[in-house]
């Protein structure tokens, strides 16, 4: 085999560097390669199991692999390709599935086929299971965009059931008979029949209720990946408006409130909120209630997160008639609407894999921060980040080409079932790449406020010029990514990187080289995306003001947060005047963050300082489990399963309520 | 007149988004009070013209606010000064939403229609009266310490001349 990124001097080095890899995770001895991602237990036996394979998977992809530019953009410390023991075997990112199909049709896991569902109860748990095979067959999230709208027919089907042994049981009519197509709205049958149909309502709603909680738990406990990770699942609802929808939606939040087993906050799967005007935005519109419910349920969990419909590079794909045009997220934010060839819906397809920029050392090498200029070199900038951009997106490019050349056998549930769109069409020995066109290729980028404080010495937050050449950089990129799309003729987008593995990683390799920089490199971290930095002071509706524009340019997905402190699951008023002030702006997708602590003595939950404020029992006492979110996703408890990174993040962020 | 604390934006001092100005000073005394610190009147920062000019600015151009709200110390042993910075503010900000809270309870504030204290109250819209009793302490009550203290509707309960409890908009 030829060594296409030969750098090491002695087939010694090589095999030193191997040995070393082995013995850090037999060890546990390098944390950081353990907590790289928080929701693996790398500690744990599969978890060091399948480190071992990824390890060297990243290692073979470095040596042998990928394009030498790329190799050493990495080792600049500029570009970061994410999920890289995934490169050289071709895997894809992320999905949206295709529940309804799925359901409607029945399907094969690989292990036994699956008949259509006849209740609500067996849909949610084959929910569950699709998720979970799908989520083998790629290395990102899996997502269902429109669970409520999926899930429907089943709650009818349900309720059909019931009726019918209602007519039966309570000698009201001829269970056999055709009704013609029995809902839950047909007033008709309820004034003719009542007894039977209010039966069958109430069985149909603890039902479904029941389905909803046994999801939430099955998301929470079962394991993929050979039992190292539980499945990265999102759901999206709020705007299907029968009562059966409804009924789903409204199970959904009842179920996450209560909680898990002993009332905890469930972990998965991320749930969104898609709001939408006339649909759930004002009071009487159909889905208000919902809606309201929604940020119930937030202000108590953290879910559900709030997706923008109305949001223009969202409304510009919508068609009421049809549910799989309506903008739905990954929960870590990843967005895949647009397709250039023609597919402008969401299940059936995803983002395929994305390349991040460090925005930082670029600001670093042509700003003002290192004292070297007066002014900052803005040409010199912009050619090198146009340079890192090429390198990027020819990372991205090589490795589709991977990805297309793969066989439908190795994308399995994937492919075979079609939940990518038409891959069911094809023979096991087929390759893919003619159906992955419509995926995404992303270029991500983070540190935008320290490459602002890099280059100009104030970030876009701190001063109105910075912040529109903040704007232009990013419209730049953009602008590049459409450019690109053009000229290759592939979907290629721009990503607000979503960086919890890579935000300490760009840092520490910058703060070897350049030292400590004040408001550059000084913290563990890089700043998310474009956000205003956690630790700048800055009030919340400013910030949902400066970072709604943004937004718009980044069409491969972008979310804001806005950090509260204080019991949010008391203050609803406060909780919904944020979500629709964000809405207002144009935020595509938006959360609020909320401390949630646990007092392991008593069971309270809410903010809980260094004692418990009901038992009055002491942290040193008692385990307080403190729940936060990090790039998206909850974890457990920040203090044991972030990295240091994160950790440090997580201590910074400076609440619009202190 | 001094005060010992101002957020702009809190969750914690009432129903929605409010900025939270403290005003130092207070002679209740209460047995287990979460700061004794602000008893003393010279605690914290003057309130200058500049100060106060600031924060009403900062209220005015904050389109997430529901409103202002007043606490200490207790704001009614200086009762007049904050009538007067609630009458500038409304001035610069239009109507605005305040509530307001007090080791006096709505009784012994009605006693004098004539005082400032009262003056004081017609101006809010909600109080959250008493004082804080260790005793009755409950963390779970909203926006108050102990069992003891109410949330009253001001107006409400000035036009119908008895206790009108204040109802969350929304209840979760
Ligand atoms: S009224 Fe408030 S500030 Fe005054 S002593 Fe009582 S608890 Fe403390």
């Amino acid at each position: 085999m030829a060594m296409m990124n030969p750098v090491y001097t002695s087939r010694q080095d090589m095999l030193d560097e191997v040995i070393t890899l082995g013995e850090e995770i037999v060890a546990s001895s390098n944390l950081e390669v353990l907590r790289e991602n928080a929701n693996l237990n790398g500690e744990s036996f599969s978890g060091k199991m399948s480190k071992f394979g990824s390890e060297y998977a990243k290692w073979y992809a470095n040596h042998f692999v990928m394009p030498k530019p790329l190799v050493q953009a990495i080792q600049d410390n500029i570009v970061y390709v994410h999920d890289l023991d995934q490169y050289a075997i071709g895997t894809t990112n992320c999905i949206f599935i295709p529940f309804d199909k799925l359901l409607r049709e029945g399907f094969n896991t690989g292990n036994g086929s699956v008949r259509p569902p006849n209740s609500i109860m067996t849909a949610m748990a084959l929910v569950a299971i699709i998720f979970q095979s799908q989520q083998n067959a790629q290395y990102g999230g899996v997502s269902a965009n429109k669970l409520d709208h999926d899930l429907a027919p089943y709650v009818t089907k349900s309720f059909v059931k019931y009726f019918r042994k209602g007519l039966d049981y309570f000698e009201e009519g001829d269970s056999a008979a055709d009704y013609g197509l029995i809902t839950m709205a047909r007033s008709d049958l309820q004034a003719q029949y009542p007894r039977a149909f209010k039966y069958a309502v109430k069985e149909t709603e603890s039902e479904t209720l029941q389905a909803a909680e046994s999801l939430i738990h099955n998301l929470n406990t079962m394991s993929s990946r050979a039992g190292g990770q539980i499945p990265f699942t999102s759901i999206n609802y709020g705007t299907c408006t029968s009562i059966e929808g409804q009924l789903v939606i409204s199970s959904l939040l009842a179920a996450t409130m209560r909680g898990l087993g002993s009332g905890e906050t469930p972990i998965f799967p991320i749930q969104i909120f898609k709001c939408k005007q006339g649909v759930n935005q004002q009071p009487g519109e159909p889905n208000y209630e919902l809606f309201l419910k929604a940020a119930e349920c937030s202000a108590k969990r953290l879910y559900p997160n709030f997706a923008n419909l109305d949001a223009p590079l969202n409304l510009m794909y919508y068609d009421p008639a049809n549910p799989d045009t309506e903008f739905a997220t990954m929960g870590c934010r990843t967005r895949v609407l647009s397709d250039r060839f023609g597919r402008n819906h969401l299940s059936g397809k995803g983002n395929l894999s994305f390349n991040t920029l460090n925005l930082v050392k670029l600001g670093l090498e042509h700003g003002i921060a290192l004292g070297l200029r007066q002014t900052a070199d803005e040409q010199g900038f912009y050619r090198e980040l146009e340079h890192y951009m090429d390198i990027a997106l020819d990372g991205l490019l090589h490795r589709f080409r991977i990805q297309s050349s793969q066989k439908a056998k190795a994308s399995d549930f994937m492919m075979r079932e079609g939940v990518w769109e038409g891959g069911e069409q094809l023979n096991p020995e087929d390759t893919v790449g003619e159906l992955l066109k419509h995926g995404s290729l992303s270029i991500g980028f983070i540190g935008l406020a320290e490459c602002m404080k890099a280059m100009y010495g104030k970030h876009h937050g701190e001063d109105a010029d910075v912040y529109k050449k903040a704007y232009n950089l990013i419209a730049f990129m953009r602008d590049y990514c459409d450019r690109q799309s053009e000229r290759h003729n592939l979907n290629i987008t721009l990503f607000a990187t979503p960086a919890e593995g890579l935000s300490g990683k760009f840092t520490k390799r910058d703060r070897a080289d350049y030292g400590e920089i004040p408001g550059v490199v000084d913290r563990e971290y890089y700043t998310n995306s474009f956000h205003i930095p956690v630790y700048y002071n800055i009030s919340a509706a400013k910030k949902i003001e400066l970072e709604a524009p943004f937004h718009g340019l980044c069409n491969a997905g972008a979310i804001s947060y806005i950090e509260l402190n204080g019991s949010a699951r008391s203050n609803p008023a406060a909780f919904l005047r944020i979500i629709q002030y964000a809405l207002s702006q144009q935020v595509s997708y938006f959360s609020i963050n909320h401390p949630i602590d646990r007092c392991s003595g008593c069971g309270y939950e809410g903010i809980i300082g260094a004692s418990c404020p009901s038992c009055n029992a002491s942290e040193q006492d008692v385990h307080i489990r403190r729940l936060r979110r990090v790039t998206g996703y909850l974890t457990g408890d920040f203090q044991t399963r972030f990295n240091a990174a994160k950790q440090a993040e997580v201590r910074d962020r400076l609440k619009h309520s202190t | 007149m001094n005060i010992c604390g101002y957020y702009p934006e809190s969750i914690n001092e009432g129903e929605g988004l409010r900025a939270a100005l403290f005003i130092s000073g207070c002679r209740h005394y209460c047995k287990g009070c979460f700061s004794p610190a602000t008893w003393n009147f010279l605690y914290g920062e003057p309130f200058t013209p500049e100060r106060e000019q600031e924060i009403i600015r900062d209220i005015a151009g904050n389109p997430l606010l529901s409103g202002v709200s007043i606490l200490g110390g207790d704001p009614f042993f200086s009762a007049a000064e904050v009538s007067a910075f609630l009458d500038r503010l409304r001035e610069a900000a239009g109507a605005i939403s305040a509530w307001i809270y007090s080791g006096y309870t709505f009784e012994e504030l009605t006693r004098d229609a004539k005082s400032p204290e009262y003056g004081l109250l017609s101006r809010c819209q909600v109080l959250v009266d008493g004082r804080y009793v260790d005793e009755l302490r409950d963390p779970s009550l909203l926006y108050r310490g102990s069992s003891n203290q109410r949330l009253i509707d001001i107006p409400a309960s000035l036009s119908q001349r008895g206790i009108v409890e204040w109802r969350p908009t929304f209840s979760f």
